[in-house]
């Protein structure tokens, strides 16, 4: 009940920004973001009980790790609250967190039933980490999509609602560099660990399994998009977000074929 | 006594004669004692740059004709004579005129929300000088108003944007460079709106102000304002380099910064955001500059045109901002008419206090062998029943009187009551 009323908070908060946006784009109101912050409160509660209930954090199977990056998604936005109306990425970022638990629902949030060295401290470091750059990457993505959204507003001078709706260029682009800089950080840590974890767990170095590629995928993709920042002529802010926005897309786009083609029961997300 | 107005405004007098009644600094407060030296007790003066306005509660018309005196006194010779300037409202018509001036609907500049706070130091003058200058209904009219002002601002969309070429710039700056503290503005060109621009970018945070005019003196005249620094025609070049905000007002015949000129500025590429606001007619910077990547290019047009899409929602939002003060007009005028009946309410009560307090002596005089807590125990029980007697006929006579029916039902009250006799 707890993740139903997570996930209703979520949308309610998605449509309080998208009525202040059909209204004008101006409204100053802080409403939106305590509605998404309860939502953040409920989810944490929920997935506390999941884990008291079972036994284990919810980082292995479908259902427990989705509703988990979207609680993360969650505690992103939370971050954003600090910037001048960067809490307004939350038109990007709830939906991303709505979908991600109503998949977790779908799915069902429940125990994997997986071994047990799934549980140890090695494997929650380097399935959380990850996860937290996984929303590093949502953020910077969403960030460099409205960046480029408000770039163009700005440029053809239409000073209509999405203007006054959007955050400054400058939060954006601080939104954007943070979220990349985190999440390939926190990527590479979690990559670091998992490395670690399959030697010391399974006695091998090397493992091909579709999480791996994977991440190993999103980590170049990350690299890629900080170096394009400093890469060639014109404006720095505008190409890294371009960057982001693509390298959440394709990463996005990887998970999601990854994940059809994996075998049933996987424990990858 | 009844509300009244006296007054000009925007929509009446032009500026010539306005600034001539705007009472400024301690006039008004002067305006004020002269009233009261007069016999003018319950007056409000609202002075502003585009209207004053005399709100008085008066006992007849002789206190408007002292303000017309004053008036006439303070604005010397005129074009024409004062009272072709002059509106007179009374009775009902004051309280909707006042809520519509706070709420901004009269404004000249539709919603702006200066006014509220003159208002509000209007009402602060006469209300907290001694003896206050402000009655019940004066207070109750000016508190009203303040409130139907900041419903208006909260609940109505109709103060929100920007119309004026200074607001329209900083929120241009604001939304490229979210903080403006520490940002270089460079003027080119030493106008009343550049000054008007820089002011209000200066509010937001904007620190370095270069100001370039082909005339030397008139950038260090204009500079030394806004305590900025004047450089010479031929170094604007540099100066762009050092600058992200560019504001051009000059009366150049052709344009002044060309792709050239950036291209010269910036040497390596512009790498940061450049927003050009350009207010000069002909254009001082070529549209193609424009073009460049990470410049924002403003002229005069683009910024109007905000302005007049920001007007046009305010007029939409202008039409809830009405309902509202409509309303709040009809509470104002129902309290008002209710206060018609308090005199025969208040003699109902003191008559009947007075049967109770005799009565209740003569029986105590009866019943010597009460004790003392007998006796604050009748006394109570007469009160009480003296309040349920006396409330339904209170709360009907009230409520008549907000119908309009005061005038109806007050004779027989005072009939009955026998308040006539007394």
């Amino acid at each position: 009940m707890t993740h139903i009323l997570a996930l209703a908070l979520y949308l309610a908060a998605f449509l309080l920004w998208l009525r202040a946006l059909l209204a004008g784009g101006r409204s100053r109101g802080s409403l939106p973001a305590w509605t998404a912050a309860a939502g953040v409160a409920v989810h944490v509660a929920a997935l506390t009980r999941f884990t008291r209930t079972y036994g284990e954090l919810p980082l292995v199977g479908l259902g427990p790790s989705l509703s988990m990056l979207a609680l993360l998604t969650g505690i992103g936005l939370a971050a954003a609250l600090a910037l001048r109306e960067g809490e307004r990425v939350g038109i990007v970022l709830l939906p991303l967190a709505f979908v991600l638990q109503g998949t977790a629902l779908v799915a069902g949030v429940r125990p994997s039933g997986v071994a047990p060295d799934f549980s140890g401290g090695w494997f929650i470091l380097h399935a959380g980490l990850g996860l937290a750059g996984i929303v590093g990457v949502s953020l910077a993505g969403a960030a460099g999509w409205l960046y480029l959204v408000q770039f163009r507003e700005l440029k053809e001078k239409r000073m209509g609602r999405l203007f006054h709706f959007l955050p400054p260029l400058a939060t954006l682009d601080r939104l954007g560099n943070a979220g990349s800089h985190m999440g390939f950080v926190l990527l590479t840590l979690s990559l670091a660990l998992g490395w670690a974890w399959t030697v010391r767990f399974r006695g091998t170095f090397g493992q091909d399994t579709a999480q791996m590629w994977w991440g190993l995928f999103s980590w170049l993709v990350m690299l890629s998009a900080i170096v394009t920042r400093g890469l060639g002529e014109g404006p720095a802010e505008r190409r890294s977000a371009v960057a982001n926005s693509l390298a959440f897309l394709l990463i996005a786009t990887g998970y999601v074929l990854l994940r059809l083609s994996a075998r049933p029961g996987a424990g990858f997300l | 006594m009844a509300l009244a107005l006296v007054g000009l405004s925007h929509r009446t007098a032009p500026v010539e004669v306005r600034e001539r009644l705007a009472f400024p600094g301690d006039e008004a407060r002067l305006a004020l004692d002269t009233l009261r030296e007069a016999g003018v007790e319950e007056v409000v003066l609202l002075a502003t740059c585009n209207r004053t306005e005399f709100y008085l509660n008066l006992d007849s018309d002789a206190a408007l004709a002292q303000v017309e005196v004053v008036l006439a006194e303070s604005a010397g010779p005129l074009p024409r004579p004062l009272q072709r300037y002059l509106y007179r409202c009374t009775g009902d018509e004051v309280a909707p005129h006042l809520f519509r001036v706070t709420a901004g609907l009269d404004s000249m500049v539709l919603g702006e929300a200066e006014v509220q706070g003159q208002v509000r130091a209007a009402y602060q003058r006469s209300a907290e000088t001694e003896p206050p200058m402000t009655d019940a209904v004066l207070n109750r009219l000016f508190q009203t108003a303040l409130s139907v002002g900041g419903r208006v601002r909260s609940e109505t969309s109709l103060g929100e944007g920007t119309v004026s070429v200074a607001s329209v710039a900083v929120e241009l700056a604001r939304k490229i460079f979210g903080d403006l503290g520490g940002l270089q503005i460079l003027v080119v060109g030493a106008g009343d709106t550049s000054e008007r621009v820089v002011t209000a970018l200066g509010r937001e945070g904007v620190e370095g102000v270069i100001v370039a005019s082909r005339t030397y003196d008139r950038a260090l005249d204009l500079a030394g304002r806004l305590s900025g620094r004047a450089v010479r025609w031929e170094e604007v070049t540099r100066a762009l380099a050092e600058c992200d905000i560019v504001l051009t007002s000059t009366s150049a015949p052709h344009p002044l910064i060309t792709r050239g000129t950036i291209a010269e500025a910036y040497p390596g590429g512009l790498s940061k955001a450049l927003l050009m606001v350009d207010i000069a007619i002909p254009r001082d910077v070529e549209p193609e500059v424009g073009a460049l990547p990470n410049v924002f290019l403003y002229n005069v047009d683009d910024l109007q045109k905000v302005s007049d899409e920001t007007l046009d929602q305010r007029r939409t939002a202008a039409v809830a901002a009405e309902a509202l003060v409509l309303g709040e007009s009809q509470a104002f005028a129902s309290w008002q008419r209710s206060l018609a009946v308090v005199p025969a309410i208040r003699g109902m009560r003191e008559r009947g206090e007075r049967i109770r307090a005799r009565e209740v002596e003569r029986i105590l005089q009866r019943l010597p062998h009460l004790g003392a807590e007998d006796q604050a125990a009748l006394e109570a029980f007469s009160r009480r029943l003296l309040n349920q007697l006396l409330h339904d006929p209170t709360v009907r006579l009230r409520e008549a009187a907000k119908e309009g029916r005061a005038e109806e039902m007050v004779d027989p009250v005072r009939l009955l009551s026998g308040h006539d006799s007394q």
